[in-house]
């Protein structure tokens, strides 16, 4: 009964095929959270395959219906050994993004796992399947080693993420003790590089809303009404000019963040981002002038235009179009003005002399809207953690202020008052809100050694108080 | 025998509703050239249609097969009188856009002819079936009148304007001593106001293409990768913005004419009063060259537009940097820019502005542009015998705003090239609901018998 040998389990387990046989059937369960036909498989997820295993770890399952009709139902196991204990709060979310079904790769389909080399391709299996089951594994081979945890486990799943988690913050807020723990300790995301653990200690925020200029009904002849008629894609990409530079800047001032402070400056100093092999090239020229790839994805902020319509691009017509949409992106880390950042974009428009822009809505099936938090990079369970992976490998993880994606960490660090610490298994070159989503079997069985390691120590003397 | 009387027989076609009977048999021809299924139909306008009916006003008609595969056939019709008078070429298209049959309002076909108050709705009733019916009605007119017409006549109807005319410039290259003539006088497109009639003398041109960002394969996670990854669509807008202002200014000198309105062309059409009528949109006074009138902007002017833009996946939208971004835009201009210098402008402006990595690539034939100067004898001709008939001045265009295949007169054939349209801005040509006026409809009845009675009487340009 010893940490390397719950490791050695953990290992065996891996390379026997038994992690894929519990993945495959899981990325089968097509959870398409922003697909509203999908409402009724985000409750199969839970029922049949979540609740049956935790239930097999000793885990008491209870499913909190969801408040918001748009999101699916959440489910809370816990296993409570010994109020004594420290109590560590699990998160995983079993939706996915859609399946864009038939822009695979070799016509994959997106719902079933294939493996090709060093790749297990499958919509899911980064964001977030792979990731959860990997760690209810490591859990389950820590607890079949030493006969019990040594810790206390809540374990949340949710079905909305990919949504913006739905209701979620208002179920966990309606029962907080029932979500009450110590720390916060779960895994989404990508390591800075496939062989370089990583924790991350919070997530930049993201607002998605639209901008849209809408003139008239219809299209008009270009030939009797060009240059009579204002031509509503023209000015919007004029006003898209004025908020972001040519070269990526955010030009809104009171859009950026305080400076970055020296803490985290340093934490970021000697990291580099690796994409991985076949990731995209990085373009060294795009973004934030001045500032390292890290700072530009950890410690900035960034507006995106994630789509961008006008006229009828798959027939185009020789007419002046009558409107035109920009579904657009701002991601900012913890300390910006975010609260007031369409109220921000509001004056930026108008004083530009673009009050024709409207500020709308986002389409609900990509309506995110996070809240940027940072746990301390000195926060005590922070540096055990850090600690704890240290032992298992040997030197310490890079250790990220902040994720450069997006999740609903303020649930648990301003809801809950939890330190959260992320331990990320997959990697940047992923593809995971694209076609082709794949995870590196030799990361995971990495993630899988240093995972079973963290929730050894768990149960072990040692842990902050 | 007058022209007064030849006017009051067309005043009777009309109103005994000769007009609506002819009109209604050319309308129920499904001529949607645009579907490869239709290309009998275009067989049938001409050999059921327009044969006979020429024929019947002693024309000799000589049907040719398009030099182009899958384009519609030709049809000239002849009617000469004599060595020593005068030669007029018409044209008309007899193909139309697609039906769109179920979008039209309840109670209205495109394929027949519903008349409300004083609208006649019907696909081609105004693009292009009623105005070649029109001026052949008035042609008939002056011909039962007179007994003869007093000048010669050769009308050229092809069946694919509506798919951008494929084969007729190589149609007219190839049957130019057939077409020869003294000066084209045909109609198409629309009036400036309903209430005046309008010539036109030419086209603005038009020139299409592609602005393309191909980045990277796929999107990447925007979360992961916003900030490092460079986002097309970004670039995209910052391109087209450095092309035109934020208020439709073309801002790249190869893309404007090359040099000020000439004063000819500024005197017709400064002070022109742009209407649209009834539904027509509303004009934003700020948009286009500065300091310039509606007439300049239109017709004495070159513009850019965004026809197209895409980025990401709008229908199915994810929190991705996209990896291509895509515009479809377009020039119309005015001669006499050349349109061979597009391109070439707009590449050395984009690399010079650090947007080498937007490709370029031109879409479909470009149209060029023509125009006819307003102090041209036979223009000033045209506009006097309008201006009787009518009783009041008439505007006079030295171009159109929108694009024809004029270039295939005015330069293949050499010919002075005047148009006189009988449509008006809001008909719907291109959309359910095509329509005309029958109060526009009657007024050009008059000014084509008119037109034609003059043109028989001797006192035409040399």
């Amino acid at each position: 009964m010893t940490r390397a040998a719950a490791i050695e389990k953990a290992l065996s387990y891996f390379d026997d095929g038994g992690y894929l046989a519990e993945l495959g059937p899981r990325i089968a369960i097509p959870t398409e959270s922003q697909n509203p036909d999908r409402l009724p498989v985000l409750r199969d997820y839970l029922e049949q395959e979540m609740i049956p295993a935790f239930e097999a770890m000793g885990h008491d399952c209870q499913v909190f219906e969801n408040p918001d009709s748009s999101g699916g139902p959440v489910l809370l196991a816990s296993r409570i050994e010994d109020p004594s204990y420290p109590t560590v709060l699990g998160y995983g979310h079993g939706d996915v993004i859609r399946g864009q079904k038939g822009r695979w790769k070799n016509d994959r389909d997106p719902w079933t796992i294939e493996q090709d080399g060093d790749r297990i391709y499958g919509r899911g299996t980064a964001d977030n399947k792979g990731q959860h089951i990997l760690n209810m594994a490591a859990m389950r081979h820590v607890l079949e080693t030493r006969g019990s945890l040594g810790f206390n486990s809540k374990f949340m799943i949710e079905m909305g993420e990919e949504n913006g988690s739905a209701g979620l913050h208002q179920i966990v807020s309606e029962n907080p003790n029932a979500f009450a723990a110590d720390v916060f300790i779960a895994s989404d995301g990508p390591r800075i590089s496939p062989d370089t653990p990583t924790i991350f200690l919070g997530a930049r925020g993201a607002k998605n809303f639209d901008l849209v200029v809408d003139l008239r009904e219809g299209g008009h002849h270009s030939g009797n009404w060009g240059g009579l008629l204002a031509n509503p894609g023209i000015i919007l990409a004029q006003a898209l000019t004025t908020i972001v530079g040519p070269t990526g800047e955010l030009l809104v001032k009171e859009l950026l963040p305080p400076p970055i402070s020296n803490s985290v400056r340093e934490a970021l100093s000697g990291i580099t981002i690796d994409a991985g092999e076949n990731g995209p090239e990085i373009d060294p020229d795009w973004g934030a002038p001045g500032l390292t790839s890290a700072e530009r994805v950890y410690a900035w902020n960034i507006f995106e235009i994630l789509t961008l319509t006008t006229g009828n691009p798959g027939n185009p017509v020789n007419a002046v179009p009558p409107r035109a949409r920009a579904h657009c992106q701002f991601r900012f880390v913890a300390g910006t003005n975010s609260e007031e950042a369409l109220d921000i974009l509001r004056r930026h428009l108008d004083d530009h002399g673009f009050d024709q822009v409207k500020i709308e809505p986002p389409p609900s099936g990509n309506a995110i809207n996070f809240k940027a938090t940072r746990t301390p990079l000195d926060d005590p369970w922070a540096v055990w953690v850090k600690g704890a992976i240290e032992r298992t490998k040997g030197s310490p993880p890079a250790l990220l202020p902040s994720l450069g994606g997006s999740i609903c960490n303020d649930i648990f660090t301003d809801i809950l008052g939890l330190p959260s610490i992320w331990i990320p298994h997959s990697y940047g070159a992923c593809s995971q809100h694209a076609p082709n989503e794949h995870i590196l079997l030799s990361e995971f069985r990495d993630a899988i050694e240093v995972m079973t390691g963290v929730y050894w120590d768990l149960g072990e003397d040692g842990t902050p108080s | 025998m007058s022209r007064q009387a030849a006017i009051e027989r067309i005043d009777s076609y009309l109103s005994d509703g000769g007009f609506l009977d002819d009109l209604a048999r050319r309308v129920a021809i499904h001529t949607e050239s645009q579907e490869d299924s239709q290309i009998g139909e275009l067989h049938r306008y001409l050999d059921d249609e327009m044969e006979p009916y020429l024929k019947d006003l002693g024309f000799n008609c000589v049907k040719f097969e398009n030099p182009v595969d899958g384009g519609g056939p030709f049809l000239i019709a002849t009617r000469h009188e004599g060595d020593d008078l005068q030669t007029v070429l018409s044209y008309g298209h007899g193909d139309v856009v697609r039906g769109y049959d179920d979008q039209w309002n309840e109670g209205l076909s495109p394929w027949e002819i519903v008349k409300e108050g004083d609208r006649w709705y019907g696909r081609g009733t105004a693009d292009n079936k009623g105005q070649h019916t029109i001026n052949i009605a008035a042609m008939k007119a002056v011909l039962e009148e007179r007994g003869s017409l007093g000048f010669n006549v050769k009308i050229l109807i092809e069946t694919g304007e509506e798919r951008g005319s494929p084969g007729l410039r190589e149609f007219c290259r190839a049957e130019a001593d057939k077409l020869k003539a003294d000066v084209l006088v045909a109609s198409d497109g629309p009036r400036l106001s309903p209430a005046r009639p309008t010539i036109f003398m030419g086209s603005r041109g038009v020139f299409n293409f592609t602005m393309r960002l191909n980045m990277r394969e796929g999107g990447h996670h925007s979360g992961n990768w916003g900030g490092l990854l460079a986002n097309p669509g970004v670039i995209l807008t910052h391109a087209i913005s450095s092309i035109v202002s934020p208020k439709g200014e073309v801002l790249v000198e190869g893309l404007r004419p090359p040099g000020p309105i000439p004063n000819s062309v500024r005197a017709a059409i400064t002070n022109l009063e742009i209407d649209g009528g009834e539904g027509a949109p509303e004009i934003d006074p700020n948009w286009g060259e500065p300091g310039f009138t509606a007439g300049e902007k239109v017709f004495g002017w070159n513009t850019f537009e965004v026809l197209a833009f895409t980025t990401g996946t709008p229908n199915k939208p994810v929190n991705a940097v996209p990896p291509t971004a895509e515009a479809v835009c377009h020039i119309r201009f005015v001669p006499p820019t050349d349109p061979n210098g597009f391109l070439p402008a707009v590449r050395e402006h984009l690399d010079a502005n650090g947007f080498s990595m937007v490709e370029l690539s031109p879409d479909r034939e470009c149209l060029n542009a023509t125009r006819l100067d307003p102090d041209h004898p036979w223009a000033k001709w045209v506009v006097a015998s309008l201006e009787e008939t009518s009783g009041n001045k008439i505007d006079v265009l030295p171009n159109l705003g929108g694009s024809l295949p004029n270039d295939a007169f005015s330069e293949i054939l050499g010919l002075p090239t005047i148009w006189v349209p009988h449509s008006y801005a809001s008909c719907s040509q291109h959309a359910p609901n095509e329509h005309i006026l029958e109060s526009v409809s009657q007024n050009a009845l008059q000014i084509m018998t008119g037109l034609w009675w003059d043109m028989g009487a001797g006192n035409t340009p040399r």
